[in-house]
């Protein structure tokens, strides 16, 4: 065990690893790409649905449902679902991200709408303004804490799972599990993981800050 | 009769005759075991591990059509991994029997081994095995690592051989499994005896649908397949000659634990051995790959066909 | 991409056979993970410096992709059913203490209090007033961690197990969209319907949470 960590304080740190077309700076900026882009559309997705279910309160069967629907849809069976209906390319991986992300966008996007208090929202009727103003000055504002939590799940899964993309030869970090799983080299496995929790938690710690500075304003 | 395996066996008593008190049984002229290290026994039944690929599989459940046949209970695992991942496997007990190939099975062992022809590589292997593993006799069958390139691609390099891929270094692609970066029979040997580097080395699957795909899209320009693989063929992929033999014969060989090894099994599959021949691996692979039968049927129904199962 | 239904109906028995075996491991998983996240949860609520700690290992353990946790245990338990299971419990901890530290964070400190002053031990107190009342919360964890390991078990496929995981692997080395499109179905219908099963149980085990009707 201590050998295994002593290799992957080496493997992380050695130049060579880093360098190059299949170094540890093009895998990480690949897997930063493939997570930043389909959690954004995602969240193009996600948001909009979570928004209207919320506003309209049509369609919130949907929005429980999506989730543990959601949840229960084995990514590795998308990606290869994808894959025999598209050959060699990029959206196995990115459909399955996407469909990963979207439930726990709109769950959580319809959550914060329905704990938006109903006084607030009659009152903004009350002084005129119109639905769409209602949603986006007063509802969209209220539910966005809730919202941003969604996000940063989201992308934690997101960045997790787009290990997977390695599997249909593709590049990202998982591209050090899945050659390492088939040279058992446990040092490049673990080193893949290690990176990605990395990032994963770097990317939440991020948002999280974001989320802080965005809200400086509002007393809890 | 097999010769190869009778002079596998001349050639390990003229050469390994120290070994012959210690080694595991390697050689045999009738399946019956003749230099066992003896202690075996399949009375508890075995596991057979294959890799993931289709042949290994379909390699897998003949097996275990033969070994059924002769009342020894099988449980077939099918798609475990890559030889890294079973040969620890079969060492550590999860499995019990694993269908090998000479050449790469004596790479992965020892990647400076020199042996090319059959017998000495039989040889070569008993030495290279810890002593909890043993060969059994080399099948008729063969299959064999390629490197291929699409027609166009031979056309436009002037590629023949292996050799010729020097010519334009650090220009070509090539696509194979992971695994065979690290390998001998693959990226390491391809520079070590031809002088050959790539451009890049791109990791896809053993002669799968990324290999093969991405060799089609033009992705790669050299893909590693298996000389089994009907493909090559329907898709008039080229593959480059080997002037130098870094690719070492492939037969089918039975890799199995000592503590299963009894004469029961060394009879079947030696039985199995000397009946499938390469034309008949590359069909049944073919049923499996392209007819999308299940490799258990298969290989049942090719155990029926030979009278190798009643 | 069409469906070659032959394949299905000839295929029943193995079907049946792989549903099970991946029931099997996601449900040991569940079960596993409730034995360690109970007592942590115990621990993490009553002991509050523990408590961040317990709940952010957990959190970064779920970052890491779970095809490298079955990879790095193999030197541990090797490809076998263990691995499989092992490497699931550790996904469902993250929402399975959560919510047993959150259930117990909810049960009324004057309930609590009540018990003390009626002279029921605090191990008593736990079993059955804390726990019973947490029951709604922990229940919810284990929903969304049983429906998370239906669909994780066929990651197993990449070490030779996964269950229904095994029909992805087939099919994508066979170019046969069939045994996928089966298992990608299979896989949600055994999540909703271990989902029902598991509201059932609940609806069963909390008759003091119906009285509205």
């Amino acid at each position: 065990m201590y050998e295994l960590f002593k290799n992957l304080g080496g493997w992380l740190t050695s130049g060579e690893q880093w360098a190059g077309p299949d170094g540890i700076a093009t895998r990480l900026a690949e897997h930063l790409q493939y997570s930043l882009l389909a959690t954004l559309v995602a969240a193009a997705i996600g948001l909009p649905l979570g928004l209207l279910i919320g506003h309209t309160g049509k369609g919130a069967f949907v929005a429980i449902n999506l989730s543990s629907f959601g949840r229960a849809l084995p990514t590795v069976g998308l990606v290869v679902l994808v894959f025999l209906a598209s050959g060699l390319s990029m959206w196995p991986v990115y459909v399955a991200l996407v469909a990963l992300a979207v439930p726990a966008l709109v769950t959580n996007t319809y959550a914060g709408m329905t704990a938006v208090d109903p006084d607030v929202k009659d009152a903004a009727r009350g002084q005129g303004m119109r639905g769409h103003q209602v949603l986006l000055q007063v509802e969209l504002p209220l539910a966005l804490p809730l919202i941003m939590t969604g996000l940063r799940l989201a992308l934690i899964q997101v960045v997790a799972t787009a290990t997977i993309a390695a599997y249909v030869s593709f590049g990202g970090l998982g591209r050090y599990v899945f050659d390492g799983l088939a040279q058992r080299d446990l040092v490049q496995v673990m080193g893949g993981a290690v990176l990605v929790a990395v990032i994963a938690v770097a990317l939440d710690v991020t948002l999280a800050a974001l989320q802080r500075f965005l809200f400086r304003h509002r007393t809890a | 009769m097999n010769r190869r395996t009778l002079l596998g066996g001349l050639f390990a008593a003229a050469s390994v005759p120290a070994l012959s008190a210690c080694s595991s049984g390697i050689t045999s002229l009738d399946g019956e075991g003749t230099t066992t290290s003896g202690g075996g026994s399949s009375k508890g039944g075995l596991t057979i591990g294959t890799a993931n690929f289709t042949e290994n599989q379909v390699l897998g459940y003949l097996y275990a059509a033969v070994l059924d046949a002769v009342g020894v209970k099988t449980t077939v695992r099918p798609n475990l991994g890559t030889r890294e991942i079973l040969i620890p496997a079969l060492k550590g007990g999860d499995i019990d029997l694993l269908p090998e190939y000479q050449g790469a099975l004596l790479h992965y062992l020892d990647p400076k081994a020199a042996a090319t022809e059959e017998g000495e590589m039989q040889n070569s292997l008993a030495m290279a095995l810890p002593a909890s593993l043993q060969v059994l006799p080399y099948g008729l069958a063969e299959d064999s690592d390629a490197f291929a390139v699409t027609r166009e691609t031979a056309e436009k390099y002037g590629l023949i051989s292996l050799a010729d891929l020097k010519k334009h270094n650090g220009k070509l692609v090539i696509g194979a499994a992971a695994e065979v970066k690290a390998r001998q029979v693959g990226a390491v040997g391809l520079k070590d005896v031809y002088g050959v580097e790539f451009k890049e080395f791109k990791s896809l699957d053993s002669s799968g649908p990324l290999v093969k795909g991405a060799l089609k899209k033009g992705d790669i320009d050299v893909a590693n397949l298996f000389t089994t693989d009907t493909d090559i063929q329907a898709n008039g992929w080229v593959v480059l000659t080997d002037p130098k033999n870094l690719i070492p014969g492939q037969h089918v060989v039975p890799l199995i634990a000592d503590r299963k090894a009894d004469s029961t099994v060394r009879k079947a599959l030696a039985g199995l051995g000397n009946v499938l021949t390469t034309a008949d691996l590359t069909e049944l692979n073919r049923q499996v790959d392209k007819d999308k039968k299940d490799p258990e049927d298969v290989a049942r129904a090719y155990a029926q066909q030979k009278g190798l199962v009643k | 991409m069409t469906i070659d239904w032959s394949w299905i109906s000839g295929h029943t028995d193995d079907l049946t056979t792989l549903t099970v075996s991946h029931l099997q491991a996601a449900l040991s998983a569940v079960l596993l993970g409730l034995l360690i996240s109970l007592p942590l949860a115990v621990v993490a609520h009553r002991v509050r410096p523990l408590r961040g700690f317990l709940l952010g290992l957990s959190n970064v353990l779920f970052t890491i992709p779970s095809i490298a946790v079955f990879v790095l245990l193999l030197p541990v338990s090797g490809l076998t059913r263990t691995t499989t299971v092992i490497g699931l419990t550790i996904y469902t901890l993250v929402v399975l203490l959560r919510n047993t530290v959150e259930g117990l964070d909810s049960v009324p400190t004057r309930t609590k209090e009540a018990a003390k002053a009626m002279g029921t031990r605090p191990l008593r107190t736990l079993l059955t007033v804390e726990f019973p009342l947490a029951l709604p919360v922990i229940m919810a964890g284990v929903r969304i961690a049983t429906v998370m390991s239906i669909s994780l078990v066929s990651v197993a496929t990449y070490i030779g197990d996964g269950g229904l995981g095994q029909l992805f692997t087939d099919g994508f080395q066979r170019n046969f969209p069939t045994p996928v499109i089966v298992g990608v179905v299979l896989t949600l219908l055994l999540a909703v319907v271990a989902d029902a099963l598991l509201v059932a149980v609940q609806y069963v085990l909390t008759p003091w949470t119906r009285r509205r009707a």
